[in-house]
């Protein structure tokens, strides 16, 4: 029988073709350019915005249409089936390369060998004979220099920086946890959105994304009150934060968390994390001359992106056929009324009022909305323990693995070294070595070789 | 002193002195037996540095916050990560060759900064809600110190490359050490002269040589880097620190968008660049100790990895989309 169609050796041909260095290039290549591709074409637009863009004719590069974009995904590139089987072969490339070559080659590094030939020292581009020199004076040198050393009879061997081999292992590790992690935050997690006005309740249901395991993330149980919405503006008017004061009640209305959020501040409870992204305008409070307060709605206008613009329109009359336009464009208090002509006739501030067709329009209130964005996802803890083992494994990575051997034979003695990433500054080491080493011992036996002759 | 008076001078000189001392390096490129002029070169980066140093203290003082929040101090921080991580890679190589390459490109973030940019985006702007974390001083400045590196790493590669045009090369330096072996061809062509037959002191009475018939006549001396050896391997490890910066700064950014959005990762256009970056330098990396791939393959994607190094530094915000797009170009 062909040895070579056994499942265990195609197994084993597969696997070399995995760990097989110019395909893992290939592969690292392979996803830089296609990612490229995902920050050129708009991610996660709306159909009519592809078909809009990208025309059938002209086509752009005469093949870039709506229907290539659709049908291949590179509307959402990051999570079409081919760019998350290229991330699984990178895994797996990862796995076999671990296996196959960086695992034995630290079992070799581990297994060093006394050199016992002259003949040996020849392949080391750093090595030397020298006339004088000792393995006891070499030891002291190499021990300054933090190396390791080992000695016997005439045979000296020495490492420094071992970790150097250990550090790209620990990257690996570290890539595939955060692989493992990253799905399995897609399977059992969830995300969603909430806009909130001020004072009100809600329960966590405009869910965006979410597994098909992650039920038992989404909390039935306890909701959220938003208990006041505000911005704190600096001088000039611009931004400075954004807080929301909320409580986490449970069913019977008891109150079980409360804290005041901001951006870079979420507050986190039973495994959902509750961040405050954005805001809006939800409502005025606004009195006519006696009546009772009203809370009106007010919409966001399309401005065509040049900037934020709330507004709404009050009655005047009590058969609405007259009113008065109000617009909000912050939360620091002011709104602008437009007269049924639609000309600016005054801005007020909140508590202020304004007269306009005999009524008496008081302005209360400006009631902000909080926008919330509702996360959980049990993959951050493996995702962090890869990331902290990616980050040691990386700085591991820079230490140069550094080997000297020595021997000394028939009145000479051999030296040699070599070392696998920082060969400059190695050079320099160890040529100061080799002169060290001249130095010492003519200091050492200078008196005595004159003797001899 | 008017600190906004101090700033303004300071980012001239700190131009002024790059556009001095690149020409220092190239004159002694190109004039090697020239004295001084090597020191010269090494005075004038530091002049600069200090410079540059000095100019985002200030605005540290001005602005009471670390001084990252726009294009105009993030490329001084760049300027200055260069001249900083040029000394390391000149006192390992003790060659001036790295000033070559390092001047132009730190001149020119100077020149961009100082001479081009539009006064009001050199001033001080105050920082939105997002960027007032901890996190920002160090996801965005690790971030800047590892453009800096990478930038220096690769711009020695291409130096590299422009002295090696038309050779064939092997590669000294890799995490599995082929370049620690003797080469061949070399040791072949060296003749046995009668110094190396026999040892220069010869009263020391040593003939260990003549009594080893066996082994070639010739006495072990080390074999000793070439200067094309040495840029490339300068060049590996600049961009071996620079990796490990990269992905330290990737990851705190992704923990502090965890902490402030609730995603490790969205692949907006800025992370997925510095992830394509991450991708191009770990390629580097890999082709370094693949056989067949090394000599001059690896040193041209890393020259590719400086210009991608860029569109994530700059080119990404000019599509003014994404996380990153507020805070002007960070």
């Amino acid at each position: 029988m062909n040895s070579s169609l056994t499942p265990k050796s195609l197994f084993r041909r597969f696997i070399s073709i995995l760990a097989n260095l110019k395909l893992a290039i290939a592969l690292l290549l392979a996803i830089a350019v296609i990612s490229i591709t995902g920050t050129v074409i708009e991610q996660a637009e709306t159909l009519t915005f592809y078909q809009q863009n990208y025309p059938e004719s002209p086509a752009l590069y005469g093949f870039l249409t709506w229907k290539v974009i659709v049908a291949w995904g590179f509307n959402h590139v990051y999570s079409t089936w081919w760019y998350l089987s290229l991330l699984i072969l990178f895994g797996s490339s990862l796995t076999a390369c671990t296996f196959t070559r960086q695992l034995p080659a630290l079992k070799a590094a581990r297994k060093w060998k006394y050199y016992q030939k002259p003949k040996q020292f020849e392949k080391l581009a750093l090595s030397a004979e020298l006339e004088r020199g000792s393995i006891k004076s070499l030891v002291d040198l190499l021990k300054q220099k933090k190396y390791k050393v080992w000695q016997q009879d005439n045979a000296l061997y020495a490492r420094k920086g071992i970790i150097g081999r250990i550090g790209p292992i620990v990257v690996h590790l570290g890539m595939l946890i955060v692989l493992v992690g990253g799905m399995w935050g897609i399977f059992t997690g969830f995300f969603a959105q909430e806009m909130i006005a001020s004072g009100n309740t809600f329960k966590i249901q405009n869910i965006i994304e979410s597994g098909p395991f992650s039920s038992p993330q989404i909390p039935d149980d306890w909701s959220v009150k938003v208990n006041r919405f505000w911005i704190d503006y600096t001088n000039n008017g611009d931004i400075d934060q954004f807080y929301s004061d909320l409580s986490v009640i449970d069913d019977g209305g008891a109150e079980l968390k409360r804290e005041t959020i901001y951006v870079n501040h979420p507050l986190r409870y039973d495994g959902v994390t509750l961040y405050q992204t954005n805001w809006s305008i939800a409502a005025v409070r606004v009195q006519l001359n006696n009546s009772p307060v009203f809370q009106i709605p007010v919409a966001k206008l399309d401005t065509l992106n040049a900037g934020n613009i709330w507004g709404t329109w009050i009655p005047t009359k009590p058969d609405m056929s007259s009113g008065v336009s109000m617009l909000i464009k912050d939360l620091q208090g002011t709104a602008l009324i437009y007269n049924q002509q639609g000309e600016l006739t005054s801005a007020i501030r909140i508590s202020q009022s304004v007269e306009i067709d005999g009524i008496k329009i008081k302005l209360l209130d400006i009631i902000g909305s909080t926008g919330l964005q509702i996360k959980a996802d049990p993959g951050v803890p493996i995702v962090y323990t890869g990331f902290a083992l990616l980050m040691i494994g990386v700085v591991m990575s820079y230490f140069s693995h550094s080997q000297v051997w020595a021997l000394e034979q028939n009145n000479s003695f051999y030296f040699g070294a070599k070392t696998n990433r920082a060969q400059v500054s190695f050079e320099r080491e160890m040529l100061g070595v080799i002169e060290d080493l001249s130095a010492r011992e003519s200091t050492n036996i200078a008196e005595p070789s004159t003797s001899l002759v | 002193m008017d600190l906004i008076a101090l700033e303004s001078l300071l980012d001239n000189t700190s131009f002024g002195v790059l556009l001095v001392t690149m020409l220092i390096y190239w004159g002694g490129a190109a004039f090697p037996n020239l004295p001084y002029l090597a020191t010269l070169g090494s005075i004038g980066m530091a002049i600069a540095n200090l410079c540059m140093a000095t100019l985002l203290a200030s605005r540290w003082l001005e602005a009471g916050y670390f001084p990252l929040s726009n294009l105009y101090e993030s490329l001084f921080f760049l300027g200055w990560g260069i001249t900083t991580i040029h000394f390391i890679a000149e006192r390992m190589s003790r060659s001036r060759l790295v000033g070559v390459v390092t001047s132009p490109v730190a001149m020119g973030i100077t020149a961009f900064a100082a001479l081009s940019l539009p006064v009001e985006m050199q001033e001080s702007a105050p920082l939105v809600p997002a960027l007032k974390s901890n996190w920002l001083m160090m996801h965005v400045s690790v971030m800047m110190l590892s453009y800096s590196t990478l930038m220096v790493g690769s711009a020695i590669a291409i130096g590299f490359l422009i002295i090696t045009r038309g050779q064939k090369v092997e590669l000294k330096g890799s995490s599995v050490g082929t370049g620690s072996f003797r080469d061949r061809v070399k040791q072949k062509t060296v003749q046995p002269t009668p110094e190396n037959v026999y040892p220069s002191n010869s009263n020391s009475g040593t003939t260990a040589v003549l009594d080893l018939p066996q082994t070639e006549t010739v006495t072990l001396s080390p074999e000793r880097l070439s200067l094309a050896d040495t840029l490339d391997n300068i060049s590996y490890r600049v961009i071996g620190l620079g990796f490990p910066l990269l992905t330290i700064g990737i990851i705190a950014g992704g923990v502090w968008a965890n902490e402030a959005w609730g995603s490790y990762w969205s692949w907006d256009p800025k992370e997925t660049w510095a992830f394509i970056t991450w991708l191009v330098f770990a390629a580097y990396l890999h082709a370094r100790i693949t056989r067949g791939w090394q000599g001059r393959k690896p040193a041209i994607l890393a020259a590719i990895g400086f210009v991608v190094v860029w569109v994530c530094y700059l080119g990404v915000n000019l599509l003014g989309q994404g996380l990153h797009s507020y805070g002007w170009f960070l």
